[in-house]
């Protein structure tokens, strides 16, 4: 090669470089349009429920910290953070450029007092059992907020950054101003956060729009002028406007489709990840013995009270294999352990639990179930999504193998939530539950919450206080090996009682337009708008 | 006539207080709490007591539903339990979008209708007749979701984006909220394919009506002497012939509101279209009860003053007809 030669070729690679680098080079403005599947619930940040609500919350809001998908801790108000040695508190140091949307400053006190209003009873914040470890809060300095604890809590930053919204900083001064129901609303001015984008409007059944914070603590971001997110509920409307180039983004897409979406539109980003969110088919281990709803007094569930049926039933009686085949087409992760692969610390106790029907049936039969004593449940499932209910078919044909019968019961999704939560009349159920992030993020099951007559969410309602050891022990473990260790110990422990029972990994999907850049999925745990750009 | 039309409005007062007392009745009784959505994951039972009581849930239903209708006459319609947001704020924003989607596809059901019946009338037993009958067979048989679907494929997906699928474009100067498309065409664009779904099966339903009206009403004296007379053949079909067939058909119309309005909460979901439906199909769904009685309410009005409508409209079909 002559010199002449050599002397185009490196103008060519500049460039093709440069024009590359242009090419990925962030561009400033647009819309970016958002669909949901499902409504937004409300706007009270701290206490409305649904992934909805959020992916909004996310991005009007701040927190102290975030979490990459990798696991690694970056701060968001807070520049810095330290945790004492014996892990019993916190030191966040903010950055002192950090203003809220109405213009005040996020400092120490404001902090407090969003810590605080969440750990309030009276605040219902469903993240109340989290702060529980926390003993107080101190004001250090403006930029500095100390936060306490009683015992060690070794996923605090966990919880602070990415358990349901994380903990998300809203302005004390428009909190005191409106009532919970201007929030709940979303009137104008009432929600106002530190985040990249301010929240507009929204209009329930039509959109919901923020707009860019020009103060902004990161210095370019967001690169976004808008984001505008709509509701379609049908999935086919969803997949049509998004083939038509009407929509960006859609922030949760439903996994039947995906194959469809993937022939339709080849050129669509289709993110997903470890699945995180368990499949379930739960039981019930107690019922209120004075019949009264969460009653602390509990006798053991008619049919599942029974060790023996829970194992023959949920453990030998499930072909997980065939449940995925059938239900997930292949695209999800047998389990039995509670928490689901891509949880933090997860180990994988499917040994325990193989389909078996020879030891289904003789356990039946030791627990007196047999041709003169056939074993009939009711199978739960809701309208919420299609594949619950293809599932509840597949394990009736599977119970069916083992001489149970299983009579299915279709309500919606309200009747659920009446039934499990409200510790109303069931045997079994088939849903997918909140994404885990930890082990320690499932700490609902605590027989705690029983004995306190709350938890929601412990719907077997057991009253095995070995469980709520562990869940202490676990979070509170200090030494990487020995909690990883307690976490195999734990996990096999539930496996082993049947109190969760897994069926598999729920895979969670996301949809991005091509043009759509910037954006880091990190399931549903993290969905933030202020990297993204639209390279159209 | 002014005291027949006062007497029909003093009428609807018991038939819309009857709805809303049996829609009243029926959605307690039906499972599922709100207050469980209130307090989501936060739910216990002392809270839940303490919510059904801030929302006057622990009363008894005749209790509740008096209190509700002493609201209503004052202009309260209520707040929703989930939100707090006003009720009646709420039905004035999606009334509009339902109306005017009810008003369009009842208007692709006549023009689609009409010269079909009338076709298949006047030529009866003909490969004309026989096409009209079919296709109105087949609209009839069709749901509404299922032609949405079709349309959206083949509009959609299928011609590149020709007509938008889902979402609203609010005619101008009817924009609620702070940010919102306001455009004639934007709005037309996305309200045609909505309104040729939920109008095609009425159209069907209309064309055998009107077919068989039409073929009763041509063999009629008059019709023969109208013809006899030396009149052409428009002016006897569309004078003398269809607007007498028109009464029944009206009066169908008039009934198929109803019908519309339970089809346009399957096809503004659908189509995403921020209506009454969605808005009534959200508030059973979650059990928002004061939004479902909105609902109700509006739903009621609108039924039974859209018929009052339709028995005036015989005075104009058949000036015989007289109210006193």
């Amino acid at each position: 090669m002559n010199r002449r030669s050599l002397l185009i070729a490196l103008v060519a690679s500049l460039i093709f470089v440069s024009s590359a680098a242009l090419a990925q080079t962030p561009k400033r403005g647009g819309t970016l349009r958002v669909s949901y599947g499902t409504e937004i619930a409300h706007l009270d940040f701290h206490t409305a429920p649904g992934y909805e609500m959020m992916w909004v919350a996310m991005n009007v809001g701040c927190g102290l910290v975030n979490i990459t998908p990798d696991g690694k801790f970056v701060g968001d108000a807070a520049e810095s953070w330290q945790s004492a040695p014996d892990g019993l508190s916190y030191t966040f140091k903010l950055r002192k450029n950090v203003l809220f949307h109405d213009g005040t400053a996020v400092d120490a006190a404001a902090v407090k007092f969003n810590i605080e209003r969440v750990m309030d009873p009276a605040t219902k914040s469903g993240m109340r059992p989290f702060y529980e470890p926390v003993h107080s809060i101190e004001v250090l300095d403006p930029q500095t907020v100390q936060i306490r604890l009683k015992q060690p809590y070794v996923f605090f930053l966990h919880m602070l950054a990415a358990y349901r919204t994380g903990l998300v900083l809203l302005s004390p001064a428009s909190i005191q101003k409106f009532g919970v129901d201007d929030r709940k609303q979303g009137k104008p001015g009432a929600i106002i956060g530190c985040g990249p984008f301010k929240f507009v409007e929204w209009v329930k059944g039509s959109h919901l729009l923020m707009e860019r914070f020009d103060k902004y603590f990161e210095p370019g971001l967001p690169y976004l002028d808008k984001v505008m997110i709509r509701v379609i509920k049908d999935p086919v409307t969803e997949m049509a406007a998004f083939k038509a180039g009407e929509i960006d983004f859609i922030a949760s897409f439903s996994p039947d489709h995906v194959d469809t979406m993937r022939a339709q539109v080849p050129r669509a980003q289709i993110l997903s990840g470890k699945e995180t969110t368990p499949m379930l088919a739960a039981m019930k281990v107690t019922v209120p013995k004075d019949g009264k709803p969460m009653s602390p007094d509990r006798a053991p569930h008619p049919i599942f009270g029974d060790l023996r049926v829970r194992k023959a039933i949920g453990c030998y009686g499930i072909d997980r294999q065939e449940v995925v085949k059938i239900a997930f087409k292949g695209q999800a992760t047998p389990w039995v352990g509670m928490a689901p692969p891509g949880t933090l610390e997860s180990v994988n106790v499917n040994h325990l639990c193989p389909y078996d029907q020879a030891k289904a049936r003789a356990l039946l039969a030791e627990a007196g179930y047999g041709p003169s004593k056939p074993l009939t449940l009711e199978l739960m499932t809701n309208t919420e999504k299609s594949v619950f209910n293809v599932i509840a078919t597949v394990l009736k044909e599977q119970f069916a193998r083992i001489g149970v019968t299983a009579n299915i019961r279709l309500v919606d999704k309200v009747s659920w939530m009446n039934t499990t939560l409200g510790d109303g009349p069931w045997d079994m159920y088939v849903e997918d539950l909140l994404s885990l992030l930890t082990i320690d993020s499932n700490g609902y099951l605590s027989s705690a919450y029983v004995s306190t007559k709350s938890s929601a969410w412990s719907h077997p309602r057991h009253t095995d206080t070995k469980v709520d050891d562990y869940y202490a022990r676990y979070a509170r473990e200090l030494d990487a090996a020995k909690r990883r260790a307690l976490a195999k110990e734990f996990l096999e422990y539930m496996a082993e009682n049947m109190y969760w029972n897994t069926i598999s990994g729920s895979p969670f999907y996301m949809v991005a337009q091509p043009w759509m850049k910037g954006y880091t999925y990190n399931a549903e745990f993290e969905v933030h708008y202020d990297r993204v750009w639209l390279d159209r | 006539m002014r005291t027949y039309i006062l007497k029909r409005l003093v009428q609807i007062v018991p038939t819309v207080l009857m709805i809303t007392f049996v829609v009243f009745v029926m959605m307690r009784s039906v499972p599922g709490d709100p207050v469980v959505s209130v307090l989501g994951d936060a739910y216990t039972e002392e809270d839940a007591i303490k919510a059904r009581e801030a929302y006057g849930l622990d009363k008894p239903i005749v209790v509740q539903y008096f209190i509700w209708l002493g609201k209503l006459v004052q202009g309260d319609w209520g707040a929703s339990i989930l939100t707090g947001r006003p009720v009646l704020q709420d039905v004035m924003i999606r009334l509009p979008v339902t109306l005017e989607l009810i008003v369009l596809s009842m208007f692709v059901a006549l023009v689609i209708a009409v010269p079909a019946a009338i076709i298949g009338a006047l030529r009866q037993n003909t490969w004309a007749d026989y096409t009209a009958t079919t296709a109105a067979m087949i609209g009839v048989s069709i749901p509404e979701f299922f032609i949405g679907v079709l349309l959206l494929l083949a509009f959609s997906i299928g011609l590149g984006g020709l007509l938008p699928s889902s979402g609203w474009v609010y005619l101008p100067g009817t924009c609620p909220s702070i940010v919102c498309s306001a455009s004639l065409w934007g709005n037309t664009m996305h309200v045609l394919m909505p309104a040729f779904a939920l109008g095609v099966g009425r159209a069907a339903i209309l064309t055998r009506l009107l077919r068989a009206s039409m073929l009763e009403v041509i063999r009629t004296e008059y019709v023969t002497t109208a013809r006899a007379k030396g009149l052409g053949e428009r002016p006897v079909v569309f004078k003398h012939a269809l607007k007498n067939a028109l009464i029944p058909t009206v009066t169908v119309m008039g009934l198929q509101v109803g019908f519309l309005i339970g089809g346009a909460i399957v096809v503004e979901t659908l189509f995403a279209m921020p209506g009454l439906g969605t808005f009534g199909i959200d508030a059973i769904v979650a059990r928002d009860y004061q939004q479902v009685q909105g609902f109700a309410l509006i739903t009621a009005l609108a039924f039974v003053v859209i018929n009052l409508l339709v028995d005036l409209t015989y005075t104009f079909l058949d000036p015989r007809i007289r109210y006193a």
